[in-house]
């Protein structure tokens, strides 16, 4: 595995704050952002569900893997050099049900979020 | 020789021999370390052991040689063996800390690239096609 492509929603600003974030974290493995459902990721990936991805963040490895919501984050995290330790205690049996269910509330109330913290601009 | 001189002599003896003994062994047995870290680049593992062991030689030689003064005279070989007990005893200390400095060392650097050739934490929901990009 060499590059996650990070289907991202290009209409929640915090999605957007988040992958200004990513793009200046150091990486173990390199990232490319895609805004969801757009013609990029139609074309990149013809056979993918784009109205899933646009419900929770997607990530699609080079070799075609599909990680969805809380895998993504997830995912996201391993390639960060300074969070794949997280990723991998997020991941383990007893803290997993957790992860899913924080990372689920934050992805379906993302534009609430936004709208409070302001990240609208 | 007078009975200064002699325990002079006889640390400078031991210590000597001691840090070339802790010395041939941190470069013998870290090298397997180092050969795990750097992938089984065996010349890039021999050069970085071969810096490793000589700045382990400045250092344990320097503090020897340092340490060397008694500061005090000495009357009788009783005093001549204690004095010499003594100056043996920090190079020891000294070696051993050196020693754990280098294995702490090398095991920080196996930890670091053993993260880097990880699997995912999370297995893949499904498969999809990806178009390669024309650029």
């Amino acid at each position: 595995m060499l590059t996650l492509n990070v289907l991202y929603d290009p209409d929640c600003g915090l999605c957007r704050r988040s992958h200004e974030w990513l793009a200046e974290q150091p990486k173990l493995i390199e990232m490319t952002f895609v805004p969801c459902a757009s013609e990029e990721a139609r074309k990149r990936f013809p056979q993918l569900n784009h109205d899933l991805t646009k419900k929770d963040l997607t990530v699609v490895s080079d070799d075609g893997a599909v990680y969805f919501g809380p895998k993504a984050w997830l995912m996201v995290l391993w390639a960060l050099t300074r969070y794949r330790e997280w990723s991998y205690r997020l991941a383990s049996p007893e803290l997993l049900p957790t992860t899913k269910r924080v990372v689920s509330a934050i992805s379906q109330n993302r534009y609430q979020i936004t709208r409070l913290a302001g990240l609208n601009r | 020789m007078t009975i200064v001189v002699t325990t002079y002599a006889v640390y400078l003896a031991i210590s000597i021999a001691l840090t070339i003994w802790v010395a041939h062994t941190l470069h013998k047995n870290g090298r397997i370390f180092l050969v795990d870290v750097f992938h089984g680049n065996d010349a890039l593992a021999d050069s970085v052991n071969h810096l490793l062991v000589v700045g382990f030689y400045l250092i344990n030689l320097g503090y020897v040689s340092m340490a060397l003064k008694l500061g005090y005279a000495i009357n009788n070989t009783q005093e001549g063996i204690e004095a010499l007990s003594v100056k043996i005893g920090m190079v020891l200390i000294v070696l051993g800390g050196m020693h754990f400095f280098n294995l702490f060392v090398f095991s920080r650097m196996r930890k670091r690239t053993n993260k880097r050739q990880d699997h995912p934490p999370v297995g893949p929901d499904s498969f999809t096609a990806v178009e390669q990009e024309a650029a």
